[in-house]
């Protein structure tokens, strides 16, 4: 099954669900179908338990329990949608009515942004409470170029802070302030360009409300886009990610889903929103060569390595192979620096090679 | 993520020792620290005796200070020109009304509230004369850690820091591990409203504590105790110092740590506790792991209160069997604060389950016509005076929907209107959520807005869904305090049904 050791087995709402020890209720309940919503989960990180909204009922247990965090023993009985489950559901969603706008109608601000609407809509119909108007503080005076903080949508799920501490490393941002007031700052709340942030928008992608948003400007309603996997030249890790496509123009790029591919739904500053130069006029699209008159002017792959071939040829011939050197770029992969090498070493004869990233 | 070797329990001392709150001294306590600055500011942010600095006096807005006319020594202040802010209950309800000044002394108060007299029979007895022979721990030693422990067992000791655990479990369930290194944590940051008997313990009999700490600390085999003090207590901590410094061989192979508390209720909680003694935010964690298995640093920790911990050394002395035949209706005897509508406050020790009216007695008797009381602290909720002769223990209160908890009691006489009442303790839980969790970070802004908006335009349907947001911090809660949240304005809306009718609001006295 999976290719996975299951040694014990646990009931989910009257079924036996084989299951490994210390595996989380929520990996075991899903994998049998059952619907357990979350909202501060993300398989990435340390499970929090904070936004309460996978609490099931596991006997013997007097207190509901978050599936995300109990871990599966011998013999656990579980239950995902019984009346008390359900009752939960819906007051906590009420709950978070009060305090957090849903980012409907806005346009799409990041891929899991739409968990709290999602979670709201299946607890039922929703207890109508006053606004309670929590004094979270933003970081109005934020002019980084491409991530924001909007506080009225933010459920403190933590996993914007816990994500830039545990995956990406950088710590730029944590939980501040205390109860109504705890929001999510910096230092003193001051621009994410003041901070340790490497905009790696990691925050963005895993933020379950939409509050910790792509400030680029798009006015794409969810699901108006149409995704396109494909790799991130920019580096030779090979990162999947998704273009956001309409109208055969990129709008944005997103990570996939975490656990998807080889970066996990991680990507860095640059994959993630360095993607203007794609449809910009002055991107260099066929190899250019230089005439006579030193003007750059559209040629051919062939013309133009048949050039590079003979200037080394020349320079070889005249002052020696020593006189070459060969650097290859950080975006290429292993097998093309492997290449270059190659190249450089057995067709001129030269150890002169390098590559901008080993150093 | 932290440096490596970073020294993040230094975090919230360099920022106490430095001064006011600056994003220049947080890049500086990072340097010192390797923390990153970013959860260096959010965990000083959490702690209100590090974000707020003023000159201002700290003036109580507890129910016990509000009963005792806090409002009136507002107004006198004001007068004064004494710049105040209003706080959460300071610990000082025996001397209510309390404001305390910019080192964390009484200010403004009444002299400290009464003990029982003294007497040799009493296990703490707070006015006797306090020992420093260390003659439980010597007996203790001779006895071995299994015969402590049967002993302990014997004498049916329930935890005094609210949920009444028996102590020899923790003890038992410390000592199995396999970690070598284990630590005793004495919980000396007392908090809940209406409750002050650890602040007297340690001032009265610091020996008691000391010497239960070594007996504990010896018995389950932890080289280090920590003694977290609340930050409020400065007096508190100063007298353990001295008493601790006094003490020579007795306590060699002992290493005593103090680490103060900054300024938040949610810190006496275990695990928030053991959060803010690494230099974190003071954010429960998700029980299970229990501290008993992993705690601080993530080893094994014996958490104990004050009183839980003062026990110890009559127990070894006298007897288990001795112990357990000091109670009424569960084991031993009982520190009871009492507070509010009474002659004489104060800390009285009684056979624990005694009733109100015992206890009162004590206490010089009621002050006017009862009405209600709380029988431990805002987190019990209200009773009606029909309980007065209820046994005051865990187990009774807990099945009537309430708790004996820190035994803090406050009465209050027909001059109270109990949804006001209600709200003065939903302020409290409001102010004191850490915010981690949405029922009780929610929960307790919508109870306490509800209150004020009903007692303000009197009218009931500002109360509708109240019911089901009390149940879902109930039920959904991460911890103790969301869990209890809600019960003064339940209990209250269930016993005194007439509070909550249109247009019932004259105010606290
Ligand atoms: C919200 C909350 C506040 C608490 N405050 C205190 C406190 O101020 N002092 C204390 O000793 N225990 C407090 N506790 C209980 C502790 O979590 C813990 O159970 C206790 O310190 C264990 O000691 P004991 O076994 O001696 O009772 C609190 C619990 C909760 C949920
Ligand atoms: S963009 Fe990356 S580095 Fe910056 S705050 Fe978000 S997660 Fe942290
Ligand atoms: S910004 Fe998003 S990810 Fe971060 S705490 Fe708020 S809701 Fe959670
Ligand atoms: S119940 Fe309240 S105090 Fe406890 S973890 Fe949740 S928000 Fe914090
Ligand atoms: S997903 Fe389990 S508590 Fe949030």
């Amino acid at each position: 099954m999976n290719g996975m050791n299951h040694d014990i087995s646990i009931r989910i709402d009257g079924h036996s669900v084989p299951a490994r020890p210390g595996e989380s209720v929520l990996d075991v309940a899903r994998r049998a179908g059952a619907h357990v919503p979350t909202l501060c989960h993300d398989p990435r990180l340390e499970p929090a338990a904070v936004c309460r909204s996978c609490l099931v009922e596991i006997e013997g247990q007097a207190r509901l329990q978050p599936a995300c965090s109990f871990q599966a023993s011998p013999g656990l009985v579980v239950r995902t949608d019984s009346p008390r489950v359900r009752k939960h559901r819906q007051v906590l969603a009420s709950l978070y009515m009060a305090d957090h706008r849903l980012a409907d109608g806005l346009p799409q601000r990041s891929p899991a942004g739409s968990s709290l609407r999602g979670f709201a809509k299946a607890a039922g119909p929703l207890i109508q409470l006053h606004p309670v108007h929590s004094p979270r503080a933003g970081r109005p005076g934020d002019h980084n170029p491409y991530i924001g903080f909007d506080p009225g949508l933010c459920i403190l799920c933590a996993r914007c802070t816990r994500y830039c501490d545990q995956v990406h490393g950088a710590g730029a941002i944590a939980l501040a302030e205390r109860g109504r007031a705890t929001t999510v700052s910096t230092n003193g709340g001051a621009g994410l360009l003041h901070s340790s942030c490497e905009l790696c928008g990691g925050c963005v992608d895993t933020c379950p409300t939409g509050a910790m948003f792509d400030k680029k400007p798009s006015h794409h309603l969810p699901g108006q886009l149409r995704r396109v996997r494909t790799t991130c030249g920019f580096c030779g890790v090979g990162c999947q990610l998704d273009l956001n496509v309409k109208g055969g123009r990129v709008i944005k790029v997103t990570a996939p889903a975490p656990g998807q591919t080889i970066n996990d739904g991680n990507l860095c500053v640059k994959g993630r929103f360095a993607y203007d130069f794609i449809h910009h006029q002055d991107r260099l699209t066929q190899p250019m060569l230089r005439d006579g008159d030193g003007r750059l002017r559209p040629s051919t792959w062939p013309r133009a390595l048949e050039r590079v071939a003979t200037g080394l040829k020349r320079v070889q011939e005249r002052w020696g192979s020593g006189a070459l050197g060969f650097v290859s770029s950080s975006r290429c992969t292993s097998e093309e620096n492997y290449l270059l090498q190659k190249l450089a070493r057995a067709v001129f004869g030269t150890n002169n090679c390098h590559q901008c990233a080993a150093t | 993520m932290e440096r490596k070797n970073a020294t993040r329990e230094q975090v919230l001392l360099l920022l106490e020792q430095a001064g006011e709150l600056s994003p220049a001294l947080v890049r500086q306590v990072e340097r010192q620290t390797g923390v990153p600055e970013a959860e260096i500011w959010g965990t000083a942010r959490f702690y209100s005796l590090l974000s707020e600095r003023s000159a201002a006096l700290l003036l109580c807005r507890g129910l016990t200070c509000k009963l005792a006319g806090s409002r009136q020594l507002a107004a006198h202040l004001e007068q004064r020109g004494e710049p105040y802010r209003s706080v959460s209950c300071l610990g000082q309800c025996d001397r209510a009304p309390v404001a305390l000044d910019q080192d964390l002394l009484v200010r403004h108060g009444r002299a400290r509230g009464a003990v029982s007299p003294d007497d040799p029979d009493l296990p703490i007895n707070l006015a006797g004369q306090d020992d420093a022979s260390f003659a439980a721990l010597h007996r203790a030693r001779q006895l071995g850690p299994s015969a402590v422990l049967d002993t302990i067992e014997a004498s049916g000791l329930q935890g005094r820091g609210g949920a009444g655990f028996p102590a020899h479990a923790k003890w038992r369930a410390v000592r199995a591990q396999a970690s070598p290194l284990r630590h005793v944590v004495c919980n000396a940051d007392e908090g809940e409203p209406g409750t002050f008997k650890d602040r007297e313990i340690a001032l009265r009999r610091p020996y008691r504590l000391i010497e239960g700490l070594a007996i504990a600390a010896w018995t389950v085999g932890a080289g280090t105790i920590h003694i977290f003090v609340r930050g409020e207590f400065p007096r508190v901590r100063a007298g353990l110092e001295q008493a601790i410094a006094a003490v020579g061989e007795a306590l060699s192979g002992l290493d005593f740590r103090f680490v103060a508390g900054h300024g938040a209720y949610i810190c006496g909680e275990e695990t928030a506790l053991i959060q803010a003694m690494e230099g974190r935010r003071g954010t429960p964690r998700i029980k299970p792991p229990f501290p008993t298995q992993v705690g601080l640093h993530g080893q094994p920790t014996l958490v104990h209160n004050v009183e839980t911990l003062a026990c110890l050394p009559s127990i070894l002395l006298r007897g288990g069997e001795w112990f357990r035949a000091q109670g009424r209706t569960e084991p031993g005897s009982k520190l009871y604060c009492v507070t509010g509508h009474v002659h004489r406050p104060g800390v009285y020790e009684l056979p624990l389950g005694v009733t109100l009216d015992d206890l009162v007695d004590q206490a010089g008797g009621y002050v006017g016509s009862p009405r209600a009381f709380c029988p431990g602290g805002a987190s019990s909720g209200f009773l009606p005076m029909s309980m007065r002769d209820r046994p005051l223990d865990f187990q009774g209160l807990a099945r009537i929907g309430s708790m004996l908890g820190s035994a803090g009691v406050v009465v209050m006489n027909d001059t109270v209107n109990m949804a006001q009442a209600a709200l003065q303790q939903s302020i409290f839980f409001e102010d004191e959520s850490c915010g981690q969790c949405a029922p009780c970070r929610i929960g307790t802004q919508v109870l306490r807005q509800a209150l004020a908006r009903f007692l303000a335009e009197g009218s009931p349907g500002a109360l509708n869904g109240l019911d089901s947001v009390s149940w879902e911090m109930e039920q959904a809660s991460l911890c103790g305090l969301g869990m209890v949240a809600s019960r003064p304005y339940t209990s209250a809306r269930r016993y005194f049904p007439g509070d909550f009718q249109p247009a019932s609001s004259p105010e606290v006295s």
